[in-house]
């Protein structure tokens, strides 16, 4: 698994989709509504609302990933970086934002490749 | 060569920039120009380019103050300019001072920033980092985002140098071209 980091809008799914030679039509994006992780998508978006969907199902979101990783150890796992704002006023939201951060601390030490996305360009971290 | 420069807030970004500015200009023998973008409006703007005018003291720049179209106050000048900020220049390009906003602004200035690099050398542009906070504005707020991330990758593209000033740290996204 590759795992690409980023703020919002700094073209991580284009530079997933240039740099492996994917499309869109291989990407799964992850819902805040399901708590579902296909099997083999090339690109997994958006990780940090399946993180949301299972803390909303009492679910924890790491023990989620690591009983189904096989789905997702050959893909490209995105997530993007929302640790760099206030402490949210709501509870939940406090919760969301530490359950993101575990679990792409997880995502990392699992990945073969971490790279951080910045204004389109990547940054190879492992 | 063109410098793409971002960060997050009070992280080093103007500083940096600063220098890099008045050394290229140095090493070039050519005017340091500073396209100050920020056009106040109250006394806490007013006090912000106060500090910065006293901080820009004797680097020998010359300021141009051009909150918006600022491609034509440097196309036809040569030398390096120092371009602080897109935050600044977006803002005053997207909201208008007659209350309408322009949703066309981030593309326009996106091309036409990319252009100067085409045809200029000694480029120096600042931006900010304001992705990373998670938060899910209103449309307008988004919008705003989502232009200046379309402005920052179409700069970060077409620089020679892409920067994040990280509390002081200057991290470099491109291979650092001979000089």
């Amino acid at each position: 698994m590759v795992l690409l980091i980023g703020g919002a809008y700094q073209g991580k799914v284009d530079y997933a989709c240039e740099k492996f030679n994917l499309s869109r039509k291989d990407m799964y994006t992850c819902s805040r509504d399901k708590v579902e992780m296909p099997d083999g998508a090339a690109i997994i978006n958006n990780v940090e609302d399946l993180v949301w969907a299972c803390l909303a199902n009492g679910r924890d979101p790491l023990k989620y990933l690591s009983a189904r990783k096989s789905r997702w150890a050959k893909s490209v796992m995105i997530v993007n970086e929302i640790s760099c704002g206030l402490v949210p006023m709501d509870k939940d939201d406090r919760a969301f934002r530490e359950a993101v951060g575990r679990t792409t601390t997880y995502l990392a030490q699992e990945a073969i490749a971490v790279t951080r996305v910045f204004a389109g360009i990547g940054k190879r971290l492992k | 060569m063109n410098v793409f420069i971002s960060g997050g807030a009070k992280n080093g970004k103007s500083t940096y920039a600063q220098n890099l500015a008045v050394q290229m200009a140095k090493e070039r023998k050519c005017p340091l120009y500073y396209i100050a973008t920020m056009i106040p409006h109250d006394e806490e703007d007013r006090a912000r380019i106060e500090r910065h005018r006293w901080d820009r003291q004797g680097l020998g720049f010359k300021t141009i103050e051009c909150g918006r179209d600022i491609d034509r106050e440097i196309d036809g000048r040569e030398g390096v300019f120092l371009i602080d900020s897109v935050t600044a220049l977006l803002s005053n390009e997207m909201f208008r001072p007659n209350g309408k906003v322009d949703a066309e602004a981030s593309i326009r200035i996106a091309e036409r920033l990319s252009a100067l690099t085409k045809t200029h050398d000694g480029l120096i542009f600042v931006s900010d980092y304001i992705y990373g906070d998670g938060v899910e504005y209103d449309e307008l707020t988004d919008g705003y985002i989502r232009g200046l991330a379309i402005i920052d990758r179409a700069l970060a593209k077409a620089c020679d140098r892409v920067v994040e000033l990280y509390y002081g740290f200057p991290i470099d996204y491109k291979e650092v071209p001979e000089k």
